[in-house]
């Protein structure tokens, strides 16, 4: 009995001493971050550069596959493994938002002098927004514009310096351009049934006056239209409906599309593979002054709510933020701030694309916010596959999605 | 206790431990996991709940959701026509094979072993490889079957809801006809030769030799292969993933690529789950055929 009583004291006064050491090692804060980023893309080098800074806090960095970026999340923050930081998709951002899994920045962002809401682009910050408080912080942002190849257009006597500006000359200029003899469409876009296809449709949709509550609405079935016409009368690939952007894009870069509707991430590939002059212009609008919209694509920051260190979690995202200005230079993604002034890379064609997308970025919408929101991009992607298969009326197709969004709703 | 000992090590106890072994192994990897399944496609399981086992229940609730939605049909005849096509195409191009290279002229046995290269490709390679082919504008099937004449203008193999479940069954085939082959031209080798000599003194040409002889005694190879089939079918996601993902608007969609769909896509587990409990009834019935099959073999 003696015996047991003073192994019980000795570990106990060994266990005191070694928590002591511990600590006593321990003044760095240890941070987890966990993002999609590859070693050409920003967050491991933010993470790297705020580690040099030494003060204090230490980041470890995680990187994770895209397609795992939720399920990982969900996992960990089920079993109360989730990292400190997470980059998260813009339209999943509510799913965690709603749940309470993200930590409410709204005081430390009014307290901060380096993220302010009034910087942000509206689209990406209505993304981190949930019931009125901010549950992140744009991390970069991206939109989809017009694409056209201007030597085709002279080819065919169209002005290579006035572009589609509406659905109609859309669809009549990419009447013209199309020539089946030299296996050339008139547009390449994605209608492919994932998020893609929701990406690429639900600007339209807006711009006509509709939104995902309100996908029935007549400007939208006006929308779907316009997309039947082109995938009926051939202007497009009917492998449209199952490529995705960037594949799309590869056809328009290749000389078989004259015009393609996709984002920047195209602007590198397309300067150094188009053997053409390009340019980019905004996404036609329904008819002359009508609303413009854009999609809104990239990823957010967030804090995990589990996380044991807020304020230097915080710390971190305003690192991050405060390097907003070299995101275009140094990794080709745009910020999504307005208050920062991108410097012209040199290249004639690419800088005066970038000009086009910094201008639609200003009508860019977010995807939802919603918790369920892959049950209604879902609807959406049935309605428009429905549709462009001929299989329902754009105007059945869209009922149909709105009743089952509405069920969704609730 | 010696006498536990002595009939672990030689008698009944040596017996319960070989069942034990395998059916403890079997019940952790493969029982738990389809327990598990079964109990979500009850559930109301939620992206955050699926951390714990205690989920509210909800009887059938997500049975009944399953099929009042639209699609749920659609998808199970499209399972039904991915099934029966590829297996049709897999046995009788196989056993076609088979029967060939039974013939033994020079080089068949090498000549046979090369097809099981289709076999050893990992699905998501061959359905890259297939997505080229059947591209619908520079596709090389339909480049050829332009040049032959056969068709005029492209067909959309992926984006055309009339080809597309077609488009999958046709690599589908191509991916799982070595394997039958093979597994036939065993079953061929095992049959006394000395019945065909028997035969063909009496007077049995070559038709009345393969429907009399061949196919009796390939019965229960025949079985399995096909029950084989059906598991493997069943399996098969990597090429929907890779060519049509589904689509377009589910005319191509399979249950197993839909349980994939709605579980990781749209996180709803329990209608994922509650597909693949559908599924598992189907597999289970295939299990028995092959078991019985194989039960019956009789090697001479």
């Amino acid at each position: 009995m003696g015996i047991r009583k003073y192994t019980v004291i000795g570990a106990l006064a060994l266990a005191g001493v070694s928590m002591f050491g511990l600590s006593a090692r321990a003044e760095d804060v240890k941070l987890t971050v966990w993002s999609l980023d590859r070693d050409i893309q920003p967050a491991p080098h933010l993470v790297a550069d705020f580690n040099k800074l030494n003060n204090g806090i230490q980041i470890e960095y995680r990187q994770i596959q895209f397609d795992d970026v939720v399920s990982e999340a969900m996992r960990a923050y089920s079993t109360g493994q989730a990292p400190d930081i997470i980059a998260i998709d813009n339209p999943e951002h509510a799913l965690f938002s709603s749940r309470g899994a993200f930590l409410d920045l709204t005081d430390m962002i009014s307290k901060s002098t380096v993220i302010k809401p009034e910087n942000y682009f509206p689209g990406p910050l209505k993304s981190v927004e949930w019931d009125g408080k901010y549950y992140g912080v744009p991390k970069a942002t991206n939109t989809i514009a017009l694409y056209y190849n201007k030597d085709m257009f002279k080819a065919k006597g169209l002005d290579p310096n006035k572009p589609p500006q509406t659905w109609d000359e859309l669809v009549a200029d990419a009447r013209k351009l199309t020539d089946p003899a030299a296996n050339v469409y008139g547009l390449a876009f994605s209608a492919k049934a994932n998020e893609e296809g929701t990406f690429q449709f639900l600007p339209w949709a807006q711009m006509g006056g509709g939104s995902y509550e309100n996908i029935n609405s007549e400007g939208a079935v006006k929308a779907l239209t316009v997309w039947k016409t082109i995938m009926d009368e051939k202007l497009a690939s009917p492998d449209t409906l199952t490529r995705g952007q960037w594949d799309s894009t590869g056809t328009f870069n290749s000389g078989n599309a004259a015009m393609a509707i996709s984002g920047p991430w195209e602007l590198d590939r397309m300067t150094q593979e188009a053997k053409f002059d390009w340019g980019v212009t905004l996404l036609p609008v329904p008819q002359e002054g009508a609303e413009r919209s854009s999609a809104m694509g990239d990823f957010n920051w967030a804090i995990f709510a589990s996380t044991k260190h807020p304020e230097e979690a915080f710390k971190a995202l305003e690192y991050f933020a405060s390097q907003d200005d070299k995101m275009f230079k140094n990794y080709g993604q745009l910020p999504a701030r307005s208050d920062i002034a991108i410097p012209e890379t040199g290249q004639a064609l690419k800088d005066a694309g970038l000009k086009v997308f910094l201008e639609q970025l200003k009508y860019a919408k977010p995807r939802g916010p919603h918790p369920d929101w892959p049950k209604i991009s879902k609807a959406i992607q049935d309605a428009i596959q429905a549709a462009l298969t001929g299989q329902a009326s754009p105007k059945d197709a869209l009922d149909q999605a709105a009743a089952k969004i509405k069920a969704v709703l609730g | 206790m010696k006498r536990l000992l002595s009939s672990v090590r030689d008698g009944s106890g040596f017996d319960i431990v070989l069942v034990a072994l395998p059916l403890g192994f079997l019940f952790l990897m493969a029982g738990l996991p389809l327990l598990y399944n079964i109990l979500m496609s009850f559930q109301e399981v939620d992206m955050f709940s699926l951390g714990t086992f205690l989920r509210p229940f909800v009887g059938f609730k997500n049975y009944t959701d399953l099929f009042a939605q639209p699609e749920t049909w659609p998808i199970l005849g499209n399972t039904a026509i991915f099934v029966i096509g590829s297996i049709a195409g897999q046995f009788l191009i196989g056993f076609g094979l088979a029967l060939f290279f039974w013939v033994n002229f020079p080089g068949a046995s090498w000549l046979r072993g090369l097809f099981l290269v289709s076999w050893v490709m990992p699905g998501l390679v061959v359905g890259a490889i297939w997505n080229w082919i059947l591209s619908g504008d520079f596709g090389v099937l339909n480049f050829m079957l332009r040049e032959t004449g056969i068709i005029s203008g492209n067909i959309f193999w992926r984006s055309d809801p009339n080809y597309s479940l077609y488009a999958v069954i046709m690599a589908n085939i191509w991916l799982g006809t070595a394997f039958n082959m093979i597994l036939l031209s065993v079953g061929l080798a095992s049959i006394p030769g000395d019945l065909y000599e028997a035969a063909e003194l009496d007077g049995a040409n070559a038709w009345q030799r393969f429907w009399t002889i061949t196919l009796p005694m390939m019965r229960s190879t025949i079985g399995a292969i096909v029950s084989l089939g059906l598991i493997f079918t069943l399996q098969q996601f990597d090429l929907f993933a890779a060519i049509t993902s589904g689509g377009p608007n589910n005319s191509s969609n399979v249950t197993q690529y839909w349980a994939w769909d709605l579980s990781f896509r749209q996180y709803d587990f329990a209608k994922g789950a509650t597909i693949s409990v559908i599924m598992i009834v189907f597999v289970m019935f295939a299990s028995v055929v092959y078991v019985r099959s194989t039960r019956h073999e009789v090697r001479g």
